[in-house]
């Protein structure tokens, strides 16, 4: 295992980081890497900001014509892997 | 115990958002290391949590060692390091620098180390330089040569800081 975290491996644990399910080995390099890389710590704030965003969504609060789009795009992408 | 703690401006804690008095007590809700606690530095850890302001922390009793950090329930900042400054992070990152050079003299290979980290360092903080020439080591002289190089960076700042007097 090399001494420090990729971008890459960030990214694959940036979600179990903002859920605080980490390893304590895991937390401790991740945020070692935060240290250094600016742009990894713009990714987690972004992110951060995406799941408060999303989820202080309502299904009441979004536009019908909008809602009827996403339905069609998620039933497209079912059938397109399928 | 006396040891170190790197804070953003302002004596902002980097992952909390914390902003830390001076000469109070702060206390962890528990302690446990990593996820809670208060964290801080002994020499040996300085080159991985190096941010704007250093600061000297007086930690409480059951002080818990990290991979990289101590973890105490409570501390309190005592003073700052003043010689921890933008010059001193500048000819930090030129020592780093350095160090890589006489890397890529011994191993021509890692030339592309030097050319990369020489670019990068004026765009950088002195922590994103101080990660990447341990790279370099790693690169050519496996784990032992990315340790030793962050013991060279932990050598640096304890002399060009004063810390052992700082303590």
């Amino acid at each position: 295992m090399a001494a420090e975290l990729t971008c890459k491996e960030l990214v694959e644990l940036v979600t179990e980081y903002l859920d605080g399910a980490l390893s304590l080995d895991e937390l401790e390099r991740f945020e070692e890497h935060l240290v250094y890389c600016a742009p990894c710590v713009t990714h987690v704030e972004q992110m951060r900001d995406t799941i408060r965003l999303v989820g202080a969504v309502r299904e009441e609060d979004l536009d019908p014509v909008v809602a009827d789009e996403l339905l069609a795009a998620f039933r497209g992408w079912r059938e397109d892997t399928a | 115990m006396k040891a170190y703690k790197f804070l953003l401006p302002d004596r902002v804690a980097p992952f909390t958002g914390f902003r830390w008095p001076v000469g109070e007590w702060a206390e962890a809700d528990r302690q446990a290391l990593c996820t809670a606690g208060i964290h801080a530095c002994d020499h040996g850890d300085l080159p991985f949590w190096l941010l704007d302001e250093l600061w000297l922390i007086e930690l409480g009793e059951s002080v818990v060692r990290g991979r990289h950090k101590l973890v105490a329930p409570n501390g309190r900042l005592v003073r700052r390091v003043e010689a921890w400054d933008a010059a001193a992070g500048e000819d930090f990152s030129a020592a780093c620098i350095e160090r890589v050079r006489g890397l890529a003299a011994r191993r021509p290979d890692a030339a592309g180390h030097l050319a990369d980290l020489a670019g990068w360092a004026p765009h950088v903080r002195p922590a994103a330089v101080a990660s990447l020439a341990a790279r370099a080591f790693e690169a050519f002289e496996s784990r032992k040569g990315y340790d030793d190089e962050r013991a060279e960076q932990s050598a640096w700042l304890v002399g060009r800081l004063g810390l052992d007097a700082a303590a």
